[in-house]
């Protein structure tokens, strides 16, 4: 029973699960549905540029699509699900998930974007659905930007709060990503030792805040009173009033304007110059902390450490006791955003990769393996979870539960681990959301091209007021299903796009079909919920959860304003998304019939 | 290939994949004035004169085509997500 009661079995058969899913229904899928074959000339070859086509590596494009799809998503919505409804469930729908839909649809629609001369999702929806569709699917696009960038800042905001000493060494990171753009493009420096002066830096950063307490200022919640915050606390029991941190508060603020700061420089700078040399440098210490948490879960009968959380909690929450749950079924299948399913992935995979695979056969590595790498790090994520007895709530819960599975097995001070996942979470955050901010600025460049709303200062701005501000009053955990919900009705829509294309080749479709709409049910009736308790509250004038900081604060008005645009923001995704999943099924149902006659 | 090898492959993947591909975007654009102004006498825009034109396009020839795939692709905002 001692092993059983530990992580490690867990999340080995999760391991094992996808790899005999890759081994063999992955397999059937590419060489039986699609035909990949490595003689057929990939859109890397037959339109070779140099600058956007040109045949890379399959082992560099699954490291960049890797990057480009595990952030904090696969990290945050496991730990928020074991939260809510107990270890089991997340589990079961981060591996079964992930084995019959995930993979699905990442390499389905990489082969899409294979199949039409590397075309991205926008042009494809154009070329079988219309210029309608695609426009619809634009403005999707700007709102699950807004929303997506809200739950990620509000995602730091949590970590900078909780995990002491994380901005100062969060600097360090920023600071040897600007001065390796420096070196490298200005002063035309060798990269290795480039590289080597950036992460020393960085190592200077976090062992000098590591070993000198003194610099890990600014304290937790040092703008509020945290006497006056325990009043809000869920766990007021046990819970360290200096370690709070809620919406709405003097702090939280500081940290929004702060990031936001951040977010303009990267949206508005050129890329070499700020977003991709700290992307470089933040990433490279990311890697050994993702690695290293997913080993310390699998050796956790070594270290005994046991799971302390209950395995079902419960199947439903009423919204009118606790209106950051709501029933099992959508509500935890969209707050696990990424590791089971995400939209996200759909863009990744057809934007870029699906333009230098060098074979067709590299599809499956590439996607597929990629996404079950993500899906790794979501078990990870649940393990983390799963030995804490009384976990904060938000990711500051991954940082205490990484911290506690790598100490114990590295046998080194919990301070250093502690610091290493602040950092980790911080930087995956913010890489991820900065790049979200300057794909909004040129989304609204192109829908508003000429207008005042298409230019780069305004359209920043504008993302930075919105989603600052649902950041800052609106309660996480019911912006983070909304952005579940957004996100996994994205990725419905790419599979349903997908079961388009296949009929219209005259293929089988219902691999993607079948998934893609229980995906499209799921989220709609997400969102239609999120909807629900979002205008419930913002009509009842109540605040939702941890909001009563902010009222109390700031008054009723402030979060009865969030919650109604909120709903609103809701009601709006909800009609869109409706309008593009019957477009969809009826673009499948056409070119079915054509295909048969 | 060997495993050290692949390691190293996926971690360049991680880490500069996306950097080398935007920077080489940025090289692109700077390069289209460079084509612009070489050949702009025979799109009908004398820019240069024909005799360095002439001295330059044996430079430029090999990249001709690959510039005008490049130049006359349509690409939509979703191209821009990666």
């Amino acid at each position: 029973m001692g092993f059983l009661n530990t992580p490690a079995p867990y999340v080995l058969a999760g391991l094992i699960l996808y790899f005999i899913t890759y081994m063999t229904y992955s397999r059937y899928i590419d060489r039986k549905i699609w035909q990949a074959d490595p003689n057929r000339p990939t859109p890397a070859k037959m339109y070779f540029d140099g600058v956007e086509y040109f045949p890379v590596s399959k082992y560099v494009l699954f490291g960049y699509q890797f990057k480009s799809v595990a952030a904090l998503g696969p990290i945050v919505g496991p730990l928020t699900a074991v939260l809510f409804y107990g270890w089991v469930p997340a589990l079961l729908w981060v591996i079964f998930g992930n084995m019959f839909i995930g993979w699905v649809q990442d390499y389905s629609a990489m082969m899409m974007s294979v199949r039409n001369e590397g075309r991205s999702m926008g042009p494809i929806t154009y070329k079988l659905l219309g210029g309608r569709a695609r426009t619809i699917l634009l403005v999707y696009l700007v709102f699950y930007l807004i929303i997506i960038t809200a739950v990620f800042e509000w995602t730091i905001v949590d970590v900078l709060n909780r995990v002491t000493g994380t901005f100062e060494a969060v600097l360090f990171v920023l600071l040897g990503g600007i001065l390796f753009g420096q070196m490298v493009f200005r002063l035309k420096w060798d990269v290795l030792r480039s590289t080597i002066i950036a992460l020393l830096i960085v190592l200077v950063g976090y062992f000098l805040v590591a070993f000198v307490p003194a610099i890990r200022v600014p304290p937790v919640n040092f703008l509020d009173n945290p006497s006056f915050l325990q009043q809000f606390a869920p766990y007021a029991g046990g819970a360290n009033p200096a370690a709070l941190t809620w919406p709405g508060t003097n702090t939280a603020l500081f940290w929004i304007v702060i990031i936001s700061i951040l977010y303009f420089a990267a949206a508005v700078t050129t890329m070499p110059k700020f977003l991709l040399p700290t992307v470089y440098v933040g990433y490279l210490p990311s890697i050994i902390a993702l690695v290293l948490v997913l080993i310390a879960a699998i050796f956790s009968p070594l270290t005994g450490l046991t799971i302390q959380q209950t395995a079902i909690k419960a199947l439903y929450v009423n919204p009118l006791v606790n209106p950051q749950g709501g029933p099992i079924w959508p509500i935890l299948f969209v707050t696990i955003a990424c590791g089971a399913i995400s939209g996200w992935h759909s863009l990744i995979s057809s934007g870029l990769s699906s333009k230098q695979l060098e074979y067709e056969t590299d599809a499956l590595p590439v996607g597929g393996g990629a996404m079950m790498t993500e899906g790794a790090v979501a078990l990870s994520s649940i393990a983390a979870m799963m030995v804490l007895a009384t976990p904060p709530a938000g990711a500051a819960a991954y940082v205490q539960g990484a911290t506690t599975l790598t100490s114990k097995l590295l046998n080194v001070p919990p301070i250093f681990m502690n610091l290493l996942y602040g950092i980790f979470v911080t930087v995956m955050g913010l890489i991820t959301s900065m790049l979200f901010v300057r794909v909004f600025r040129l989304t609204m460049a192109e829908l508003f091209e000429g207008s005042i709303l298409g230019n780069k200062y305004v359209s920043t701005i504008i993302i930075l007021i919105l989603a600052g501000f649902l950041a800052f009053v609106g309660s996480w955990t019911n912006l983070w299903i909304f952005f579940g919900g957004t996100n996994q009705l994205l990725a419905a829509l790419a599979l349903l796009l997908v079961a388009i294309f296949l009929a219209s080749q005259k293929r089988p479709s219902a691999y993607t079909f079948i998934p893609g709409i229980f995906m499209a049910i799921t989220t709609l009736a997400a969102l239609a919920w999120e909807t629900y308790v979002y205008g419930l509250y913002a009509l009842m004038g109540k605040p939702i959860g941890v909001q009563a900081a902010a009222a109390k604060i700031y008054g009723a008005a402030l979060p009865q304003v969030s919650n109604y645009i909120s709903a609103a923001f809701g009601a709006l995704l909800l009609v869109l998304g409706i309008i593009m999943t019957y477009y969809l099924i009826a673009g499948w149902v056409k070119y079915r019939r054509e295909a048969r006659k | 290939m060997g495993i050290l090898n692949r390691i190293r492959e996926v971690i360049e993947g991680m880490a500069v994949h996306g950097q080398a591909t935007s920077i080489l975007r940025i090289k692109a654009q700077i390069d289209n004035l460079f084509m612009i102004i070489t050949l702009g006498d025979m799109l009908g825009i004398p820019l240069l004169p024909p005799y360095y034109s002439l001295r330059l396009l044996p430079y430029m020839f090999p990249n001709i085509q690959s510039w005008k795939l490049y130049m006359l692709r349509e690409r939509d905002v979703t191209d821009l997500i990666s």
